[in-house]
């Protein structure tokens, strides 16, 4: 974190690891606001990375990723596999981008592997969202005129991917995707939800409300919304041999299943 | 103790009750299948399964379709079929529900525009992007997809076929295979013939292996055009030489 880089590569040195997993990534809108985040996860994957490199130890570096890095702009392919070129079109994109450039000079520059998991968006009921926290609230905006198809990811399916690509120590980028995939009306329909169908300029509007209602829709949401967004998996298959448990499907509709937060009160006051 | 006249309330159902049951239910019914329209599922590619059905019924009411060459389509493996395409047909997209209808396979096809409201609707009828990438991915995951020609005027030679998504097959290893399509625009009767593999003479390494499969793909489904002689409309006007609707 900034000004406690000497803290960082203090406790990650001497703990000296033969492989680092670096999933401090931020979401845009998931934890934090989009700038704050980008910030978070720049300092994050220098001082950890960083001091990673320290380590001598060290003989693998695993980064998390997102598949909004292929991008969605027009033309782009539908179901990107990990050899097609990487053009990000949101902020998200961006950041995991950089992610997988600092990553992988690090590894040039200290001689180790880098591997790199691109994830779809992690669903669970443990996991900040911005997608999922959009498709909970009571009424959910969609592109009535494309309502594109996206796949998402179980949070037990994406640490079991972690854990796979570091047994094997893999040293590519590989895509984690759930099998399947779905569009935002077909969720929404799924959960019981109301469906609101919007044509262009009233995503401004959406945007603002769904703000208000506590679900901010970050550019990378609004993206895969209008765009879609899937990715190929099949390598993953074959290098780390990791096939999700959970279809889209089936996450999304345990996302319908997920307790809302609970509030409990303190049993004692102490101020 | 109830009056006659609750009584015959009872046994006798008013016509107006009748009318607002039936309404009730038919609007009952046009929600669900509203709900279930909304509720299906797309596969890796965005193929809705479902809707790629209604479509198929309905174009049943337009064409009576048959195919031939069945046999030549891999039953778990991917393969190209390479189809002639006449000028609004939509050869390619008629070819890959019929062809999937009548070997129960998902059937794809190239040529979606990349723009709504058309390209995410041709997504959900199996439409792909025609991009060398997409369909290299496409059957490498043991897709069938169907690539359309460059469009003609008739249905009595075929076009030129883009030898570089012709490469996209080859990169993947998989089978390409030739098909012939015949419709005409009055009639109801329609073919697919799908023709054996095509087996290049000499292997070739580089890029050209790409081109000569494009251009034996092109003399296939040239010659099957040439067996099939053209769609007859049973009509004299398929004697008046170039008709615009006879041989076409």
């Amino acid at each position: 974190m900034p000004g406690q880089h000497d803290r960082t590569v203090k406790v990650v040195t001497d703990f000296n690891p033969h492989v680092v997993v670096h999933v401090a990534v931020w979401e845009p809108y998931a934890r934090a606001g989009t700038a704050t985040a980008r910030s978070l996860t720049d300092d994050a994957a220098t001082s950890i990375l960083g001091a990673a490199a320290e380590c001598k130890a060290l003989e693998s570096i695993i980064v998390r990723s997102g598949i909004e890095i292929y991008g969605r702009a027009r033309g782009s392919v539908t179901r990107p596999t990990e050899q097609v070129p990487t053009n990000p079109t949101s902020e998200y994109g961006h950041m995991v981008a950089k992610i997988e450039d600092t990553a992988d000079a690090i590894g040039r520059r200290i001689g180790v592997s880098v591997g790199t998991l691109r994830l779809a968006t992690v669903l669970g009921p443990h996991v900040p969202s911005a997608l999922g926290r959009l498709l909970r609230l009571p009424a959910v905006p969609f592109s009535a005129l494309a309502d594109p198809p996206f796949a998402v990811i179980h949070q037990h399916d994406a640490a079991e991917a972690f854990v796979s690509a570091a047994r094997v120590r893999v040293n590519e980028p590989l895509n984690i995707v759930a099998p399947g995939a779905i569009t935002a009306l077909q969720a929404i329909r799924r959960g019981r939800r109301v469906p609101v169908p919007l044509l262009g300029p009233e995503w401004v509007a959406a945007r603002a409300l769904t703000y208000l209602a506590g679900a901010p829709l970050p550019d990378h949401v609004q993206e895969m919304l209008h765009r879609g967004r899937l990715a190929d998996n099949a390598r993953a298959i074959d290098v780390i041999g990791f096939a999700p448990r959970s279809t889209t499907s089936e996450v999304i509709e345990q996302l319908y299943r997920w307790p809302s937060v609970v509030h409990t009160p303190a049993a004692r006051e102490v101020a | 103790m109830p009056s006659t006249a609750q009584r015959l309330a009872d046994v006798i159902t008013m016509p107006a009750r009748n009318v607002g049951t039936q309404a009730a239910s038919a609007a009952t019914g046009t929600v669900q299948h509203l709900r279930n329209w909304t509720t299906n599922e797309v596969d890796n590619w965005g193929r809705d399964d479902a809707f790629v059905n209604r479509v198929w019924t309905l174009a049943q009411l337009r064409w009576s379709t048959s195919v031939g060459g069945t046999e030549h389509v891999p039953k778990r493996t991917g393969a190209l079929i390479v189809v002639n395409a006449r000028r609004f047909a939509l050869a390619p997209v008629f070819a890959a529900l019929a062809i999937g209808a009548a070997v129960d396979r998902p059937v794809r096809f190239v040529g979606r525009p990349d723009i709504a409201p058309f390209g995410p609707m041709m997504q959900r009828l199996g439409g792909l992007l025609p991009v060398e990438a997409e369909l290299e991915g496409a059957l490498r995951a043991g897709e069938l997809i169907v690539l359309g020609a460059a469009h003609t005027r008739t249905n009595l030679h075929t076009g030129q076929i883009d030898h570089q998504l012709v490469g996209s097959a080859v990169a993947a290893k998989v089978r390409v295979l030739p098909a012939a399509a015949m419709s005409v625009p009055v009639g109801r009767n329609a073919r697919v013939e799908i023709g054996g593999p095509i087996r290049l003479r000499h292997k070739r390494r580089g890029p050209l292996e790409e081109l000569e499969t494009a251009d034996h793909l092109q003399a296939h489904i040239n010659a099957v055009l040439d067996e099939l002689g053209g769609t007859m409309t049973g009509t004299p006007i398929d004697w008046l030489p170039n008709s615009w609707v006879g041989r076409i």
